[in-house]
């Protein structure tokens, strides 16, 4: 009896449509206390203070072991520290170089609030690197941690290829902030090949993805940091004008090679004695054809972007949503649930519209800046700068210290340097 | 000596650019971080991701886009709203023939709802967080017979609070936003 009492307005009650509340709260005889659940909003405080602490130490502690220490004990020591605890404690959330997009959100967007914590793993390795070089990437970061780690062998690529490759993160950090500012994705963090190492899970294809790095990143230096970090490529622009930078040797280099075997993210130039001497008119002549030929290269990837920008524009969720409606019409979840709040299609067409109108001025600008990347690129092929011995490229250098040991002048000792080779 | 000339020169010009360089870039820094402390949130250090409950649809998507390999988003039970039914929406699969405990009868796939008997006609239902994988069926039953009372949140204390949370970027209602500390919960039985 009991039983069909239950049932009977349950299915009054279905059919009543979307009420909620159709069963009245039951008077309880048996003086029945409701269970009483706990749930603690976490302290982010103490941990993002942790954080930001352990992010200023361990760079300073970076700093300190390779500039005035010279050794790179320490240095791996912080690399362990920083996989433990930004990487598997803290899950990778948040980092630096997805803080990137988060600062380009708040500069165009005034509704947009930026937190202390990001804003602070934003600008903190900036600081160092515009007073030490590049000491975040050493070890602090759990990506430069984990490949530095993991690398044994060192097969060099070619340094065209490797300058032609290293436009990929400038380009990445470009359509990054393309789709940060227009609101549509952030797709540093999606596509974050580590994170899922550090969660132990996450889609099969990141997991791949951040397997064959790390796999590349057994055989040579870096793989990540080198073609693909966007955050390195702001990195690199503040080490290049450092206040102080690694040295490889405080005495007179002798030219023998060895550190630039050493260093796996292939940062040490060799000397090079230019022997092309350009006359004064070649060399005009050169700088004009770079100067007409960067502004055609810029036109013509910022036309094409342009073209492909409705293409671009299908990552925000609006359009998708449009695009949804004319495949599937009013069937499919999200048109349901639009329409289901109060979402009239004719807006969401405008809204659409102007997105995809947005997409087409920005990505404008964007394919206008990687044009600037290309052309810069090519240009620096181009030239070659006379060197007497062998030099760090701070851009590129990440502050990991292999190079000390390996340099014959920074070893007391000089029978040490003959076991070294 | 010419040339030695030539390169003190080169190597001055070289170390004069990289001090203009230094100061801009230090301009860069000094001026970035100016505006952006303007734009921070004062009175939070951050912010979290949850569920608003009067939007979601329960499409179960929570239960495998989040990056965690068991979904951080969990069903919760608002037992106060709740109508203590003895057919419950969300206990029991639709149309069920005979109303025994049997897994086939069973809206939950995990066996994460606890049923317990109260006192006639009532019963009183909880979740079993642990195992509970965020599928959102229940709530889905419970909001379309029953009271509502099953609700999904981001359990913060599981959430890695992702910069992008990915469920966010799928879910069809727009129910995931970023919200203050003081509203890190969205509980249906305050
Ligand atoms: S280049 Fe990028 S990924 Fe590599 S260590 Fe630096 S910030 Fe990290
Ligand atoms: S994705 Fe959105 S609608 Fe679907 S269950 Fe999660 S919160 Fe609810
Ligand atoms: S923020 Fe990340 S961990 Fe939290 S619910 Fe979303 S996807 Fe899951
Ligand atoms: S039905 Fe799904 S959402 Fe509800 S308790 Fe079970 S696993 Fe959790």
């Amino acid at each position: 009896m009991k039983k069909t009492a239950g049932l009977i307005p349950c299915l009054l009650a279905s059919m009543a449509g979307f009420a909620q509340n159709r069963f009245p709260k039951p008077d309880f005889e048996s003086g029945y206390q409701y269970p009483q659940y706990v749930y603690d909003v976490p302290s982010e405080m103490l941990w993002t203070t942790v954080d930001i602490f352990a992010l200023a130490v361990l760079m300073g502690v970076v700093a300190w072991a390779s500039l005035r220490r010279r050794t790179r004990l320490p240095i791996t020591i912080v690399s362990i520290i920083s996989i433990a605890y930004f990487g598997f404690f803290r899950k990778g959330c948040i980092c630096s170089i997805g803080s990137v997009q988060n600062v380009a959100v708040a500069l165009t967007d005034s509704s947009y609030a930026i937190s202390i914590p990001i804003l602070i793993f934003f600008v903190l390795p900036l600081v160092f690197a515009l007073l030490f070089g590049r000491v975040f990437c050493a070890g602090v970061c759990p990506f430069g941690a984990l490949q530095e780690l993991v690398n044994v062998r060192n097969f060099r690529i070619p340094t065209a290829l490797s300058k032609v490759l290293g436009m990929l993160p400038w380009i990445y950090l470009v359509l990054a902030l393309l789709f940060a500012i227009t609101h549509s994705a952030f797709i540093i963090c999606r596509f974050d090949p580590f994170v899922g190492i550090f969660r132990l899970g996450g889609t099969v294809s990141m997991i791949v993805f951040g397997a064959i790095l790390l796999i590349l990143a057994i055989f040579t230096g870096r793989p990540f940091c080198r073609f693909l970090c966007p955050y390195g490529a702001i990195l690199s622009l503040f080490s290049r004008v450092a206040v102080w930078n690694v040295k490889i040797v405080k005495k007179q280099c002798i030219n023998c090679d060895l550190c630039r075997h050493a260093c796996y993210v292939d940062a040490i130039r060799p000397p090079y004695n230019n022997k092309v001497k350009e006359s004064r008119s070649a060399g005009v002549r050169r700088i004009l054809l770079y100067l007409i030929l960067l502004p055609l290269i810029m036109t013509i990837a910022a036309l094409t972007l342009r073209t492909g920008s409705d293409l671009l524009a299908g990552v925000h969720k609006r359009v998708q949503l449009h695009e949804k409606y004319h495949l599937e019409g009013e069937q499919a979840i999200e048109v349901e649930t639009f329409i289901g709040q109060g979402g009239k299609i004719e807006e969401l067409t405008a809204e659409t519209a102007e997105i995809q109108r947005q997409f087409k001025q920005y990505s404008t600008v964007a394919g206008a800046l990687i044009g600037l990347v290309i052309g810069i690129t090519l240009i620096n092929l181009s030239l070659k700068r006379s060197r007497k011995n062998y030099e760090i490229d701070d851009a590129n250098c990440v502050s990991c210290g292999r190079c000390f040991a390996y340099c014959p002048q920074n070893n007391k000792s000089s029978e040490n340097t003959q076991s070294t080779k | 000596m010419q040339t030695k000339e030539n390169t003190n020169r080169h190597i001055a010009r070289r170390k004069f650019l990289r001090t203009c360089g230094g100061i801009v870039a230090g301009g860069v820094i000094v001026s970035l971080s100016g505006v952006l402390l303007k734009k921070t949130v004062s009175h939070d250090l951050q912010t979290f991701w949850q569920i608003d409950p009067a939007k979601c649809v329960w499409c179960g998507r929570c239960e495998t886009e989040c990056v965690l390999p068991v979904s951080a988003v969990k069903c919760m039970h608002a037992n106060k709203v709740c109508g203590y039914c003895d057919l419950c929406g969300g206990y029991y699969r639709p149309n069920v023939k005979d109303l025994n405990t049997a897994a086939e009868n069973l809206m939950c796939p995990t066996g994460a709802i606890l049923r317990k008997f109260v006192e006639e006609p009532y019963f009183e239902y909880t979740i079993d967080e642990e195992l509970c994988t965020g599928c959102a069926k229940c709530a889905k039953g419970c909001n379309s017979f029953g009271n509502g009372s099953l609700y999904m949140q981001v359990n913060q204390d599981l959430c890695t609070n992702c910069n992008e949370c990915s469920i966010e970027k799928v879910c069809p209602s727009g129910a995931i936003t970023r919200v203050a500390q003081a509203n890190a919960y969205d509980f249906k039985d305050n």
